[in-house]
């Protein structure tokens, strides 16, 4: 009894194994790692979310998601990339709303999000909030824009990019409030922070994970927050306040013509995230919320929620 | 805070925390000498790991991977003239030319000892004067920026080789470069001729790799050369760095560390421009700037101790605020977020003996990097001793497939052989492409801070400049004077050259 005899047996084996399954691993989808497009910069909230379930998924796909960056044309580069990809459920996007439903309206593409890329299912949403320096007189909303109202043009909204997750809310708020107010944007949510911080700006946008740590140190207070639940203990929604502004989905993708088995395989695998403890525990950590969606659920609302961003571009840059 | 201090040093003694971050440094130096491959995207790929893994040894982990890949950048660019990282295009100016001259190992310990010193003196500076640093980033806005700016590139147009107004119009293609693609504020696309190819303007790092790496391929295919180095400087043999010619660098160190530091505190500069600003203050300040661009020691000084100074002040805004500042402190507030710990002034409040462990392990890892660098160094040294007909083919597939890896679309492959053939050209013609390659990296910064400037005014630009920006006033008014300076130290320094030639010559004729 001998290595060489053990080896060879190993060998022999492995040869059947291969020979013996390879025809099954062919039908049996994913058999390979899948590619995650992610079309924006490393360091920013969907990369982090990404490696949170990129980290996870492979327990109920029996195989590896590989996060590339594509960053490039306010996400354009990497969406053009998953649209051109083949159909075969082996690319899929991971993008948000803002990238798939409003830039269409301000650029000429050579595609059609709406139509080749669907939905596989939204990972979750960033809710932003309404948020000024302490020193402001501002204790509400309705006071902030009465401001605004009063002097046009005085109101400074530091904005972390044209059209970008922070801008579109609060363009969509002072829009309805009929507030005409000066934008200054900024290169990420980060800058236009330190910017408003440092009395450059009256109000912005910001998410949990940003503007937490902030307001428990008294440096800036909430006024009020998007999505569908109160993000901050006493700060009401916008919703509430009758502000309908949308939340920045994140959203995972792919190209159409993917059948249909694989993307419920893909679907499943992305349900059962939710109920897995690590999941959770990494979610919690990076202070994201898990309100999931299903793919097709959110098909339907991609262009209602297109529809109500070509009001808003038609009414600010007259497109 | 003494306390904190204290146990923070506590804190930071402990041998896994070294473990990995020696390791994170390793990981760092190779994905960084890899072109193509960019230290963010290594922090990216490997930030997973961090989330499993104690604070106190996950974070450094991070920062060593940060700090290696800064330093790694410069080793391809000293060996075959191809940057590795944006922030190591300063280093190829003189870097090749050392290698050339058989003194590639030389070359690369003064880029690792002048990172490290630059680094540890940042990083100490940080420690001691945290509170100033995060007042003073947080004074710095558009309109401050924008005047920085204006100044970083007349300083660095001023200091180029060879003609001025060839340096200009270099600045100017460079400007116009990067104008293509989506303009920054609005998002309108410029120059693309509707070519969706384009839109995205023109990536950084395939250009560098062509403006850089493929003339010097050529140029070794044209002279047909047997040894593109030197045979009888090989690895083995090839000189160490003397603690003389350290001193010799100190005070370029000393200078370009401060720079560094500086710009540091601002947000949004980065290492690339460090580098280049440090190299230009080098050599404005040398008693013989002719010999840069020509294999200067103090010319890789002055850009790597630059680089790496960078990187202390940039954590603090993340520290005190909460707020990054660039893409890899954002990755490290990613990493500490998914820790439970949330960075902002309730951190430091709250944990302090924990932030001052972090910025303490950057002390140490400091130490660990000049010993694992200099280890190191030999082995990548070997690289030169490669047969020149294995090691210029090689280069080359390593420029397509690091132009490739970057954004993993073929069109960069068309940019890379585009601006390869440029800049050939532009060698053959004597045009520096340095100018070119600081006008394409700040244009786009300028051009968005001027029109984040022009917001803020609300219509009245000049009025606001100088009534509420008191800084940005200050420094626009002191450029034409800085700008005169330069041009009359450039013409007096060039006169001399000729007169000195001229009486060299003189004899013969006589």
């Amino acid at each position: 009894m001998t290595i060489r005899k053990i080896s060879r047996f190993v060998m022999v084996a492995a040869l059947l194994v291969f020979v013996g399954f390879s025809p099954a691993l062919a039908d049996t989808y994913p058999s390979k790692p899948i590619t995650l497009i992610i079309p924006l910069g490393a360091g920013g909230s969907h990369d982090l979310n990404a490696r949170v379930f990129t980290s996870v998924i492979p327990q109920y796909l029996g195989q590896a998601m590989v996060v590339k960056l594509m960053p490039g044309a306010g996400g354009q580069t990497g969406t053009s990339a998953a649209i051109k990809a083949k159909p075969d459920g082996y690319t899929l996007l991971f993008t948000h709303n803002y990238i798939d439903q409003l830039q269409p309206l301000l650029e000429k593409l050579p595609y059609d999000t709406l139509k080749d890329l669907k939905s596989v299912c939204r990972i979750n949403y960033g809710a932003a909030s309404v948020v000024v320096r302490t020193e402001k007189p501002w204790k509400t909303l309705d006071e902030m824009l009465a401001y605004g109202k009063q002097s046009p043009g005085k109101l400074v909204f530091t904005t972390s990019g044209n059209w970008g997750a922070t801008m579109t809310p609060g363009a969509r708020v002072l829009l309805k409030a009929g507030v005409q107010a000066t934008y200054v944007p900024y290169k990420g949510g980060g800058p236009a922070m330190q910017a408003l911080l440092a009395g450059d700006g009256d109000f912005m946008m910001s998410f949990p994970s940003q503007a937490g740590p902030l307001i428990e140190a008294g440096k800036i207070r909430a006024l009020a927050s998007a999505g569908d639940k109160e993000v901050f203990p006493n700060v009401p929604t916008l919703k509430s306040l009758g502000y309908e502004t949308g939340t920045m989905d994140r959203i995972v993708m792919a190209p159409k013509g993917v059948p249909e088995d694989r993307m419920k395989i893909l679907r499943d695998a992305f349900a059962k995230l939710n109920s897995d403890k690590t999941y959770q525990r990494l979610m919690a950590r990076i202070g994201e919320n898990m309100e999931y969606m299903d793919g097709p659920e959110y098909d339907k609302i991609r262009p209602m929620q297109m529809d109500e961003y070509r009001k808003l571009v038609k009414e600010i840059s007259g497109k | 805070m003494w306390d904190n201090f204290l146990q923070g040093i506590l804190l930071s003694l402990r041998w896994d925390t070294f473990g990995m971050m020696g390791l994170g440094l390793m990981l760092g130096m190779f994905v960084g000498a890899l072109p193509g491959f960019t230290t963010i995207m290594a922090m990216a790929v490997l930030l997973p790991i961090s989330f499993f893994l104690d604070p106190m040894v996950g974070i450094p982990f991070l920062i060593g991977v940060y700090k290696g890949g800064i330093y790694g950048g410069s080793i391809p660019a000293i060996l075959v003239s191809m940057p590795g990282t944006g922030a190591a295009v300063a280093t190829t100016f003189d870097g090749p030319a050392l290698t050339k001259k058989g003194q590639s190992r030389k070359a690369m310990e003064m880029a690792l000892f002048a990172s490290v010193s630059g680094d540890l003196s940042s990083d100490i500076l940080t420690i001691l004067f945290i509170g100033p640093i995060a007042i003073l980033a947080m004074k710095i806005g558009p309109p401050e920026l924008a005047a920085i700016i204006l100044l970083s590139l007349i300083i660095i147009s001023a200091t180029t080789t060879g003609v001025f107004a060839k340096g200009l119009i270099m600045c100017f293609i460079g400007l116009f470069i990067a104008m293509i693609g989506q303009d920054p504020l609005g998002g309108m696309s410029r120059f693309t001729f509707g070519f969706f190819a384009i839109k995205s303007g023109i990536p950084l790092l395939p250009m560098l790799i062509g403006l850089f790496a493929i003339p010097e391929i050529l140029q070794a295919v044209e002279k047909k050369v047997t040894s593109f180095v030197r045979k009888e400087f090989n690895l083995q043999t090839g000189e160490k760095l003397t603690f003389k010619e350290y001193r010799r660098c100190f005070r370029t160190i000393l200078r370009s560390t401060a720079i560094g530091t500086a710009l540091g505190i601002i947000p949004g500069v980065g290492q690339v421009v460090a580098a280049f600003v440090g190299y230009a203050a080098a050599k404005n300040a040398s008693k013989h700037p002719e010999t840069f661009g020509k294999g200067e020691l103090e010319g890789i000084a002055g850009a790597e101790a630059a680089n790496n100074a960078v990187n202390g002040p940039t954590l603090v805004p993340l520290l005190t605020l909460g707020i990054p500042g660039d893409k890899v402190t954002a990755i490290l507030l990613g990493a500490f977020i998914a820790q439970g710990l949330r960075p902002g002034p309730q951190l430091f409040a709250e944990q302090g003996s924990l932030v001052f462990a972090i910025l303490i392990a950057m002390i140490f890892a400091n130490i660990l990097f000049v010993v694992l660098g200099y280890l190191t160094i030999p082995l990548f040294a070997k690289v030169v001793n490669i047969r020149k007909s294995a090691l210029l083919p090689l280069t080359a597939v390593f420029a397509f497939a690091g132009s490739y890896v970057y954004r993993s679309d073929p069109f960069d492959l068309l940019i890379l052989v585009f601006f390869g053939i440029f800049s050939y050209a532009a060698k053959k013609l004597s045009f520096d492409v340095t100018p070119m390659v600081m006008g394409y990296i700040l244009g786009p910064v300028l051009e968005y801070s001027f029109g984040q400037t022009v917001n803020m005014a609300q219509g009245n630009t000049l009025h606001f400049i100088f009534v509420a920006r008191p800084v940005t006033a200050t420094i626009l008014a002191i450029t034409p004077f800085v700008t005169f300076l330069l041009w009359w130290r450039a013409t007096r320094l060039r006169r001399k050259h000729i007169e000195a030639q001229t009486t060299a010559e003189q004899p013969a004729q006589g």
